[in-house]
């Protein structure tokens, strides 16, 4: 493990109950500076928890912490940005004044803080809200303004909890290039999310929580490796039907059908490649492809264990839920 | 502790709350207004009578003097006179308390109000010796009854008196004078009916010195005795009288600015502490400050709050006591100790508000923990008169050391004629320090945990173990 002056939060074991609930346990981490780190898993898991701690604004009940090499955010809290889950506003504030009055806060300087005000409101194309009231604001552009308070300090650490509920597309994709300028820029990132196709999009680095507990941290490429499914999707001219057909051939181990396509698992020792030059010599087909691991899939096999059943169905069933309600307050 | 924070967070809670027109004209305008209307409001009453009452006054006059002497003093004239004459001395000390500037304006407004004067028209007249006064109280029952307006509104009948014989002259001497009764129409003005008796019992007493031989005039010159402003010798010399104002308004008022003064403050801080939690702006800041910066920092900021409220109206109070050449009952000593009990008394309230505003959701569920806090605003209230009374008793010495309301009793016990030893009052100063710190650490612990605590608001059980928590 690299020495930890070079890490931007370190945490070993860390646990934090609330009464007689145990919100996180066992927690280690190492995040190296410069890395742009996702917290995945579902509501409740505990992310939102490890991330307060992260920035002492809850105190772990056991356990030691470092941030930016300190023995709390408390003496770095000037170079750490956070968007928090509950993200909160002054409503009858303008928008120039707040964002100044954060960023007094954060350390900056009163001189010149106006252009840099002016300056984010532009990099988030809301040139023309500084002197509009927060309150005036729709729910996106609150959270655009939000964003900014959280950077405009020039952080070396960005915290970002949740930051792509409620936004609509266009915003999303704005929000995902600021966040990866910042990374190039050298920050480091560290943002959590229960919609984990967001952290497949930015992160090298997954972190997943569940029921308290760190079950995955390990490098997206990693982590396509080492669950890689060992499947294929295959849609057969003959459609569903084929089914049976499709499990005759050599080195298919069981199929199933997934939205639309044949999920083909291939039996130990056989090569993907291998399988899909066997199942097009044998069934013309109009796609065939290796099916690469969602995070999705690699939390529900790790939760359940890897066995297929109701309970996968159920947790995936939640964890689609909680994307849909985020879309649906988009919609709202 | 960042001090420069901790400003940036106070000058925010300043500016929001005090530089906002709803503090402007609700703190400062209105009691302005109210200050300089009130005398206006008094002048304008005065010239906005109602209606003045006409009638008839039947007297039955037993000793068979006394009425001509009334139908003199209860003529129109004889009263219109009288009430002008009243009237001017009242606008005399209207125009007084009217500052330099409403004064020719109040003074158009009196000559208006004089050229309007409406005072009651009587016709008294004799009631015959043998009428009975039956059949006199039949006729204005029989009037009342009919509710009937009269076309000749004099004929309306307003009051009977019956004068005994002997009122005026000693019969027997064993039994002194005889007296008078008067019936009178329900309803009327408070000012016709004094009119009426004022008439009777002058007339009589008129008739009294007649009688006895003695000059009226040289009478109300014996009785009244002139006397040169009263002095009270202290060990430092002399000084004026401590007169209602000194014993009483003084003392009551500083109590009352000191506590409206908290309150409002206090008052603030909890909304403002409310809806930066409810509307999650709170973990922001948190980002940014410490739990304990931000709860001084919005302390600080909502003390400046009450400190303009109180410089604005001690201001106005002690250029009114120097306008009524009475600034000498304010020594600046008692100034620099109500400064000092004002921010006293006020970090013991802003920590209770702020614990309270960071451990609810909304400002209903802090109703009930309010409760307390309330009490203990009431409590000088309820003690004023005790300590007003006997400022040095044990009674008032022991609650002026009882924190949190050993402020507002102290300040009423330096503020009066009859101040406390000032070892006293610096002892209070030390307890109430301590006080403060305690409050301020309750406040803080209590701040630190329930601002992230969303749902069910706490009860006191709950806060206790928050305490232990933080």
């Amino acid at each position: 493990m690299s020495d930890s002056s070079s890490l931007a939060v370190a945490m070993t074991g860390v646990r934090k109950t609330f009464g007689q609930k145990v919100a996180v346990e066992g927690i280690y981490l190492a995040i190296p500076q410069g890395s742009i780190y996702g917290f995945i898993g579902p509501n409740g898991a505990g992310k939102t928890t490890t991330i307060r701690m992260i920035m002492s604004i809850l105190f772990p009940d056991h356990g030691e912490l470092s941030v930016l090499g300190k023995k709390s955010a408390i003496e770095s809290k000037d170079q750490i940005g956070y968007l928090p889950e509950e993200r909160g506003i002054y409503k009858k504030m303008k928008v120039g004044a707040f964002l100044k009055h954060i960023g007094r806060l954060k350390g900056l300087d009163s001189r010149g803080l106006d252009s840099v005000v002016k300056g984010w409101l532009e990099r988030v194309e809301l040139e023309d809200v500084y002197k509009k009231k927060c309150e005036e604001l729709s729910k996106g552009m609150q959270q655009k303004v939000q964003f900014v308070a959280s950077v405009l300090h020039n952080p070396d650490l960005i915290i970002l909890d949740e930051p792509f509920s409620g936004l609509d597309p266009v915003n999303m994709r704005l929000l995902r290039k600021l966040i990866d300028e910042e990374h190039s820029a050298g920050k480091t990132v560290i943002f959590s999310t229960h919609v984990m196709y967001q952290a497949e999009q930015l992160c090298d680095h997954i972190v997943m929580i569940h029921e308290g507990k760190k079950v995955l941290d390990d490098t997206l490429e990693d982590i396509r490796t080492r669950f890689d499914p060992r499947a294929l999707h295959v849609d057969p001219i003959g459609g569903m039907g084929m089914t049976d057909q499709i499990a005759q051939v050599s080195g298919v181990a069981h199929v199933s059908s997934v939205e639309g396509a044949l999920e083909v698992v291939l039996d130990e020792g056989i090569e993907p490649q291998t399988a899909m030059m066997t199942l097009l010599a044998a069934y013309p087909m109009n796609r065939i492809e290796i099916k690469k691991p969602t995070l999705e899939d690699v939390f529900i096999e790790i939760v359940t264990g890897g066995e297929r059943g109701s309970d996968a169905e159920q947790l995936r069933a939640d964890l689609l839920a909680g994307a849909q309600k985020d879309s649906e307050e988009v919609a709202s | 502790m960042n001090i420069s924070k901790i400003m940036r967070v106070a000058a925010r809670e300043f500016a929001s709350t005090a530089i906002t027109k709803g503090f402007i004209i609700g703190a400062l305008v209105v009691p302005a207004v109210m200050a300089a209307v009130i005398p206006v409001v008094m002048v304008l009453a005065m010239g906005a009578q109602p209606p003045a009452d006409t009638g008839t006054v039947y007297v039955l006059d037993h000793s068979q003097e006394v009425l001509p002497i009334m139908q003199d003093r209860l003529s129109p004239e004889a009263v219109k006179d009288r009430w002008i004459e009243r009237f001017d001395d009242a606008s005399k000390m209207a125009q007084k308390i009217i500052p330099q500037a409403g004064a020719a304006a109040a003074e158009k407004s009196l000559e208006q109000a004089a050229s309007n004067i409406k005072s009651p028209i009587f016709r008294v007249i004799p009631a015959g010796d043998d009428t009975n006064i039956e059949e006199l109280k039949e006729e204005l029952r029989q009037q009342v009854a009919s509710d009937a307006t009269l076309e000749d509104e004099q004929r309306t009948l307003l009051a009977i008196v019956e004068i005994d014989a002997d009122s005026t002259k000693i019969v027997n001497e064993d039994e002194g004078y005889g007296a008078y009764q008067a019936f009178f129409r329900p309803k009327l003005n408070e000012e016709t009916v004094g009119e009426i008796k004022d008439g009777v019992r002058w007339s009589i007493r008129q008739k009294r010195y007649d009688n006895a031989g003695l000059d009226r005039s040289q009478i109300a010159d014996i009785h009244n005795v002139s006397a040169r402003e009263s002095k009270e010798i202290t060990e430092e010399g002399e000084r004026k009288e401590a007169s209602g104002i000194a014993s009483f308004a003084i003392p009551f008022a500083s109590m009352l600015l000191l506590l409206i003064a908290s309150m409002t403050g206090g008052q603030y801080l909890l909304t403002t502490t409310i809806e930066e939690k409810s509307n999650r702006v709170v973990e922001v800041l948190l980002s940014a400050v410490s739990p304990m910066e931000l709860m001084t920092g919005k302390i600080v900021g909502q003390m400046g709050v009450g400190l303009s409220l109180l410089t604005v109206y001690n201001s106005v109070g002690i250029m009114a006591l120097i306008y009524f050449n009475r600034g000498d009952l304010v020594s600046p000593m008692t100034l620099v100790y109500f400064f000092i009990f004002f921010i006293m008394a006020y970090f013991m309230f802003a920590s209770l508000m702020a614990a309270i505003g960071a451990a609810v959701n909304d400002l209903r569920e802090a109703q009930s923990l309010m409760t307390p806090v309330m009490i203990m605003m009431i409590m000088p209230y309820i003690f004023f008169m005790p300590v007003i009374r006997a400022p040095n008793s044990m009674f008032s010495t022991v609650m002026s050391m009882i924190p949190p309301i050993s402020p507002f009793i102290m300040i009423m016990r330096v503020a009066s004629t009859d101040p406390p030893p000032t070892w006293q009052v610096l002892l209070a100063i030390l307890i109430n320090a301590l006080g403060v710190i305690f409050f301020l650490w309750f406040a803080a612990k209590v701040f630190r945990v329930g601002l992230l605590m969303f749902g069910k608001p706490p009860n006191l059980r709950t806060l206790i173990k928050w305490i232990r928590m933080a």
